[in-house]
């Protein structure tokens, strides 16, 4: 209050000097909305003040709530106990102009209010209202589901997670409302999909990742008991991408995106190295390296966990790819192949697509012995190249 | 962690000629002004210093936030969603709240948010004072000390990673911030501590449990929510797991790189994930007041967790320490300790979000 009062005795000062310098009558205020451009952010601007006017603000900048009095920005259709917009105020050489910390909405309405009255010399005008909106982008559909992964025909009834891939950045909304599981049927199959409150996006927003709830992965747990695994063996399923979903710029997807697969056994079994097959390049060439496995692996795990290097240190350094099915690591070197001892590294975060790593399946029997010490963290798979 | 270091290191050479980033976790010297890339989980320290988890920046950002004006305390206000949207210039369907955390002194709530779902999402932190006043926390201003949590270094033979890391919980205990999250690929849980003032995040600990209801198995399910504590004197963390195991965790154990079996003190029912977890005091004993998606507001007292065994046989759905349901606390969506009596809560409505004080059950 002390603050006010010092403020409003300044006021009067300057009502008195300006009273002295001004005689013409003021022009009326005109309220916009700037577009954003190099200069600057969207902003509103307060146009009309006098020069004497805008000098009175910037030599006795007014507190907070005498500004929000002054220049108040609403979301339109917001009841007034609703609080204003937050922003700053500016006073320049010819306006004055109201930023908001967060951007305008693009096509949102806000309600704008002056008050000439609550200048520091005031005015006995009426409060000068205006709607303003920036005008609305439209959202050209550009981007489309590249993939649902694993992307093998057949997947075990205890699948433990699928990935979404988009072509391009999606927007941070929860995905699940916009996946749907299909039975052979065509029914919706019912929470098929773990419900998490964080939502598991690569790092450039175009990976979705859909654990299937454990609770019906897992056998002899409650809810697999009374509502079955998501998944059945000898069953066909489509799952369903609706095309609302919005993309980063928050424009829906192209087209709805489908994807069909068959359910097979369960997969309770750890990954076996042994059973991998190596076809070793030739020297003075960059053919692919290439290892198979007899059952698919987790696309993303893999894409993380498989490297190269050489048996007596360093790396090799190249191009990965994973053949469809996800039975498949293709692996091209930067630099020819020169003759030698190789491995290839399989870091323990290796996974299969039921969620078995190297040596453990998913599910232990807890009775047998649980080693409680951390797995070794990579195994090593020789391989020479002449 | 400990098994891509272990690769990192081999594959050193590639790494630092590269410029790659590492795996190591970084801890920055007081500056001003974080910039956050979101706001998730939120903290805070005994002493009101506020851990905020930023997890598309993979870190975790200690904020000072210094003399926050306003009346002490934290007023009801129906329909906070809405008065948050409109005072960051949007509609409440715009806005996504990610946590409530009350500031031990000045018990002022503070509210996280995300405005916008697409590429220009930015976070908020909102903070609701005892007089009802909506206001939000000019951080540019503040003093912070970041750290980054270990996350696996991309795979230096092709360079990919398509991991990130979320953050589930965290909480202060004995000069140490605890931290539990998983990751978008592997399906397991973690925990991490790191010293305030930051040093550097360990490189976690594994965590397994024994989960009764799942019979004969053992599962890396993720930890959703927990609380520090201590049981019979020795500082100890209770854990939520998906479909509800209460695991006891002594912080002893929790060595880095270390794979620890917790122990099941209780199994409270399937088909449910924890949310929060508050401690708190009642006519001379210590309740566990802990929210769920689908099983409501459980109100468990904490007198047998120290002499609770483990469970390890098959039980069909509930077993262990006991608890009641609290029926007046429904649609509850965050929850926190506000004082002495009360809970701080935001609960779903058909309306909106509520912020309500509730009395301690």
């Amino acid at each position: 209050m002390k603050f006010q009062g010092a403020f409003a005795l300044r006021c009067l000062v300057l009502a008195f000097i300006l009273a002295a310098a001004c005689g013409t009558p003021s022009t009326p205020i005109s309220l916009s909305i700037v577009p954003a451009s190099d200069a600057g952010s969207a902003h509103v601007k307060v146009s009309g003040l006098s020069s004497s006017e805008l000098s009175a603000l910037r030599a006795s900048p007014p507190p907070a709530d005498v500004w929000l009095a002054l220049l108040s920005v609403r979301v339109a259709g917001v009841d007034a106990a609703q609080p204003a917009v937050t922003g700053a105020y500016m006073v320049g050489s010819e306006d004055v102009t109201f930023t908001p910390r967060f951007p305008f909405d693009p096509g949102r309405s806000y309600d704008v209010a002056f008050d000439p009255s609550k200048l520091p010399v005031p005015r006995r005008d009426a409060v000068v209202r205006a709607s303003l909106a920036l005008p609305n982008v439209e959202r050209v559909p550009s981007v489309v589901v590249t993939r649902v992964l694993p992307t093998s025909e057949v997947v075990p009834e205890n699948l433990l997670r699928m990935y979404i891939e988009f072509s391009k950045p999606m927007g941070r909304a929860s995905g699940l409302p916009f996946v749907h599981l299909l039975d052979n049927r065509g029914q919706d199959v019912r929470e098929p999909f773990l419900p998490l409150d964080v939502e598991f996006w690569n790092p450039e927003h175009t990976r979705f990742t859909l654990f299937f709830d454990p609770g019906r992965v897992k056998r002899g747990i409650l809810p697999n008991e009374q509502m079955g695994r998501a998944l059945v063996v000898g069953r066909r399923y489509t799952v369903v991408v609706d095309a609302a979903w919005r993309d980063a710029q928050g424009a829906p997807l192209k087209s709805e995106y489908r994807q069909q697969f068959r359910v097979g056994p369960a997969d309770n079994h750890p990954i076996a190295l042994q059973n991998w097959r190596i076809t070793a390049p030739r020297a003075g060439g960059r053919d692919p390296l290439i290892v198979s496995f007899p059952d698919p692996l987790d696309h993303g795990l893999l894409s993380r966990a498989l490297g190269v290097g050489r048996a007596a240190g360093g790396v090799v350094t190249g191009t990965a790819r994973i053949d469809p099915g996800e039975t498949r690591w293709n692996f091209i070197p930067d630099a020819v192949w020169s003759a030698g001892a190789y491995e290839v590294v399989v870091l323990g975060v290796l996974e299969d697509v039921a969620g078995n790593q190297i040596d453990k399946p998913f599910e232990v029997d807890m009775f047998k012995r649980i080693d409680t010490t951390s797995k070794p963290s990579e195994r090593r798979l020789k391989f020479d190249v002449r | 962690m400990r098994t891509t270091l272990k690769l990192a290191a081999m594959l050193s050479l590639v790494v630092l000629t590269a410029s790659a980033p590492v795996a190591a976790p970084l801890a920055s010297t007081v500056a001003i002004g974080p910039t956050f890339q979101s706001m998730s989980r939120l903290a805070f320290g005994p002493d009101g210093v506020l851990y905020v988890a930023d997890t598309s920046a993979a870190s975790i950002v200690a904020v000072d936030l210094g003399t926050q004006p306003g009346a002490a305390g934290t007023k009801d206000i129906a329909g906070v969603d809405a008065r948050i949207a409109a005072l960051l210039g949007t509609d409440a369907k715009e806005i996504v709240v990610t946590d409530l955390a009350v500031h031990p002194k000045t018990r002022h709530s503070y509210i996280s948010v995300m405005r916008g779902t697409g590429a220009d999402a930015r976070p908020a932190l909102v903070r609701v004072d005892g007089a009802g006043a909506l206001s939000l926390v000019a951080t540019e201003a503040l003093k912070f000390t970041m750290v980054s949590l270990p996350n696996p270094v991309p795979n230096p033979t092709t360079g990919r990673s398509n991991r990130s890391q979320a953050i589930t919980d965290m909480a202060f205990l004995d000069g140490r911030l605890y931290v539990a999250g998983l990751s978008n690929e592997e399906f397991s849980s973690k925990f991490w501590s790191v010293p305030y003032p930051f040093a550097s995040a360990d490189n976690g600990t594994s965590v397994e449990i024994y989960h009764g209801s799942h019979g004969r198995l053992e599962t890396s399910s993720p930890v959703y929510s927990f609380v520090p504590t201590r049981v019979n004197g020795q500082p100890t963390l209770i854990a939520g797991y998906l479909c509800t195991p209460l695991v006891r965790f002594p912080v002893g154990d929790l060595k880095p790189g270390a794979k620890v079996m917790g122990t099941t003190i209780a199994e409270l029912g399937n088909g449910n994930r924890p949310i929060d977890m508050i401690l708190y005091k009642k006519n001379g004993k210590e309740f566990l007041l802990m929210s769920n998606t689908s099983r409501g507001v459980m109100k468990i007292s904490t007198d047998g967790f120290g002499s609770a065994t483990g469970i390890t046989t098959q039980i069909k759905d509930k077993a262990g320490v006991g608890y009641e349901t609290v029926a007046s606390m429904t649609g509850i969506e965050q929850l926190d300790l506000l004082d002495a009596t009360h809970s701080i809560v935001l609960a779903r409505t058909p309306a909106g979000l509520n912020l309500q004080a509730v009395v301690l059950p």
